[in-house]
């Protein structure tokens, strides 16, 4: 008999089971949560509520700025790291990254309890810096997923152009900022998607450093703690929506630049 | 317990939408877990007779973590308690097990416990909502309270109060005092006591360094915000208790006032003014709690306890049942800290059983398990095995047995050769007269404000104690706006100097981001 047979197709519909239980439903409940309200009727009172509540829209803006914050810091610190890593030879470099990306295997919330520790040896009370507090946690948690692809794009980057461009005559400085950093983009893009993303709505990592100004996570946590899912459900959604915007404005730019050269990590 | 473990919530969120997003596709209950016993779901009345021609009764708990003796005890854990028969108290199997093993002895008829554990109120009651089915759960007086007004639950049986059957050990051992409260507070007419039956309570208030601190000043509400602490008080993250002590704050002058305080109906008005929700009262609370979010070394829920012990803290808003841990955690250490109870007035908070409508399904036999389950734990030697496993304090008193007391006596009794004792009362609990000289422990003096105190608050403290009742709909929202607004960024704090140095940073990174993108036309310009 002329058996079954596996096409690639077929290989895909565990993955496809897995993407409609785990992100099309939940996601669906989601969205009916957030467009009804507590008994069930249809309602754009939520999403109402989101605009005119200065709560909301502050903690937005907390958030955000210790998102574009941690991601700044991230990068500031993380594109010297790859840079050294990937372009100056070094016999050691896998090794070097090994170390930076170590930490990444203990669980973050012993990682933050222990700096923690070491802060409170710094500063004597932790609760007066909570800002300062939140972005160090935050950016020691996020900077391996922030080295790992400028290390990657830069890895790849072709060293001929950086030497053609010598030839033709460009200092370190023009080499730089004409060819290594723009070659480098995409790296950058996916860098800030991915340290970005998460830092608007990492409460745990705010909790732990006894911050206790709401962000985003914190707030849609709060309302479900009362039993306001409605609510809550809004927040996420409108929170889904922006993270969607993000993504869009760093990935869509160097697109092409990155289905090229392979670089998103 | 009243412990709660924050981080939990992200999951809970995470868990509440996938589990919201099954029960909207499969029939609500048939993914529950527990109502997969014996083959059947539960919901279907095949299995109920099932499990009576069978005679086995499934009984399904939900307590709190680690809320229970889980046995286990070493030999030399045996405690050897000083009462009129020198009971010997040893945990060896878990509780549930033991649990079993009676029910099928005492009442011929085989139970089997499915036990579960949850971390908060809101986790439990978030678990009932989707559908998870429980015969019996155990949360805070708050939570039974609204699901006694939300009339979910089962009332207990007349024969649970049976005080001549000799298994019925809640009812004949249940402290006097405790049991006027779960008597007089009512729900809707209706009061505690029809449906809930208590297990630990206690009293909140302030564990503190008593080297740093004077008792003076931590027996006050007002040392959460007192500025000459800033950075090294820990405040409740959760909305009941930290509205409970703006509240104390805020009346502090009414409620310390001499006629206030000798007046006879005093206990009443504490209450009255402790569970005020108008809007202007919430407005003034906001403003409190925000100064002490300002003063505070965080909110938290649990952490509070290991920063005191670790002395980042000086003192810590906390309940009685987690001061008593912190407090043996420290002197560990031999770091000796104290717990107050503030002069203005006290919380008391009550965690109880109580039995679920849609669990017990007008089952008597299961609801008979289940009561019999609440007798089991009141029963004074398994108290005891709790109590010294937990750490908090039991409703029961002992009734005719007084190993309870006995207890205490062991946990807090002055060695023979101790030098400065003091007599402590506690007949106001364990017989209802606070003179009686048959329950007086005489403990080493510095108990007079530490675990002793916290385990067994003393009449003067709970002359003050009140309940903090559910509030209704309006009020609750209204409560719950103030708390997000104490913990949301407020934009309107912004002085016009930070928005002058916002507006700064943006156009100076918009500058930046433009110059690079033209920078090619810059270049072009220089050269011409």
């Amino acid at each position: 008999m002329k058996g079954f047979r596996f096409s690639r197709k077929q290989l895909c519909i565990p993955y496809a089971l897995f993407l409609i239980c785990f992100v099309v439903l939940p996601l669906a409940v989601i969205v009916y949560y957030a467009f009804t309200d507590g008994s069930g009727r249809f309602t754009l009172e939520n999403l109402l509520n989101f605009f005119t509540n200065g709560n909301t829209i502050g903690t937005l803006c907390y958030s955000a700025v210790i998102a574009v914050v941690v991601t700044a810091v991230c990068l500031l610190i993380a594109y010297p790291v790859a840079y050294v890593l990937a372009r100056s030879g070094l016999k050691r470099g896998p090794v070097l990254l090994m170390l930076f990306i170590l930490p990444m295997w203990i669980n973050f919330t012993l990682r933050i309890t222990a700096l923690k520790e070491i802060l409170t040896v710094l500063e004597g009370n932790l609760s007066l810096h909570p800002f300062l507090n939140t972005v160090i946690g935050m950016t020691y948690d996020y900077l391996p997923f922030m080295i790992l692809p400028l290390y990657t794009t830069l890895l790849q980057l072709d060293q001929s152009l950086l030497e053609a461009a010598q030839d033709l005559g460009a200092g370190p400085v023009s080499v730089f900022s004409r060819v290594t950093l723009p070659l480098s983009m995409p790296g950058i893009a996916s860098g800030i998607t991915m340290t970005f993303l998460p830092a608007m709505t990492n409460y745990v990592i705010l909790d732990m450093m006894y911050n206790s100004t709401y962000i985003m996570g914190s707030l849609i946590g709060s309302y479900f703690n009362i039993y306001d899912w409605n609510n809550g459900s809004m927040i996420s959604l409108i929170l889904f929506a922006l993270i969607c915007i993000v993504s869009l404005f760093t990935g869509g730019e160097d697109q092409d630049d990155a289905k090229n050269r392979g670089a998103v990590l | 317990m009243k412990a709660e473990r924050k981080c939990k919530i992200g999951i809970l969120a995470a868990g509440t939408a996938l589990t919201a997003a099954f029960s909207l596709v499969l029939p609500v209950g048939t993914i529950s877990g527990n109502g997969i016993s014996d083959g059947a779901p539960s919901g279907n009345p095949a299995s109920v007779s099932a499990a009576e021609s069978s005679g086995k009764v499934t009984l399904r708990i939900a307590n709190w973590e680690e809320y229970i003796d889980e046995g286990g005890w070493d030999e030399e854990e045996a405690i050897d308690l000083d009462d009129r028969e020198s009971t010997v108290i040893l945990g060896e199997n878990s509780m549930i097990e033991d649990f079993e093993e009676w029910y099928l002895d005492t009442y011929g008829v085989e139970v089997e416990v499915e036990y579960s554990t949850f971390g908060t109120n809101e986790d439990l009651y978030n678990q009932l909502t989707l559908g998870n089915d429980f015969d019996l759960v155990c949360p805070s007086e708050y939570m039974f309270m609204k699901l006694i007004a939300e009339d979910r639950l089962q009332p207990l049986s007349d024969s649970f109060f049976d005080e001549e059957n000799e298994n019925n050990y809640y009812i004949r051992g249940v402290s006097d005092y405790i049991r006027n409260i779960f008597d007089t507070n009512t729900i809707n007419g209706e009061p505690w006591s029809s449906y809930a039956a208590g297990y630990m309570w206690g009293t909140t208030g302030i564990v503190y360094n008593p080297e740093v601190i004077s008792e003076e000043e931590a027996s006050h509400w007002s040392i959460l915000a007192d500025p000459k602490y800033k950075g090294q008080v820990t405040i409740k993250d959760n909305v009941r208790d930290s509205y409970f002590a703006a509240l104390g704050m805020l009346n502090e002058e009414a409620l310390l006032e001499p006629d206030f305080i000798s007046s006879p109906d005093r206990l009443e008005r504490i209450a009255e003014l402790m569970n005020q929700t108008d809007e202007e009262t919430v407005k003034e609370a906001e403003a409190i709690l925000k100064q002490m979010k300002e003063n505070a070394y965080s909110f938290e829920s649990d952490s509070g306890k290991a920063d005191m012990v670790t002395g980042k803290v000086l003192a810590n808003y906390q309940w009685s049942g987690d001061a008593v841990y912190t407090l043996d955690q420290a002197e560990i250490d031999d770091y000796y800290l104290a717990y107050a109870v503030p002069e203005e007035c006290t919380n008391i908070w009550f965690d109880g059983w109580v039995m679920l409508k849609d669990g017990i399904e007008g089952d008597d036999a299961r609801q008979q398990a289940a009561e019999a389950f609440i007798n089991f734990m009141s029963r004074p030697d398994n108290v005891v095995r709790n109590m010294y496993y937990i750490g908090y304090t039991s409703v029961i008193a002992g009734g005719d047995s007084d190993i309870i007391y006995a207890y205490a006596d062991w946990c807090y009794g002055a060695e023979d050769d101790a030098e400065d004792t003091i007599e402590y009362p506690v007949g106001f609990f364990f017989s209802g007269d606070n003179a009686d000289e048959d329950y007086i422990i005489t403990a080493e003096a510095d108990q007079v404000n530490r675990q002793l105190f916290a385990q067994y608050p003393p009449q003067d403290v709970l002359e003050r104690a009140v309940v903090m009742q559910y509030f209704d709909q309006e009020n609750n929202e209204r409560i719950n706006q103030m708390w997000v607004n104490v913990r949301c960024f407020d934009l309107t704090e912004l002085t016009p100097q930070d928005w002058a140095k916002i507006a700064a940073v943006l156009t100076a990174v918009i500058a930046a981001v433009v110059i690079y993108k033209k920078r090619d036309d810059i270049r072009q310009l220089k050269r011409k």
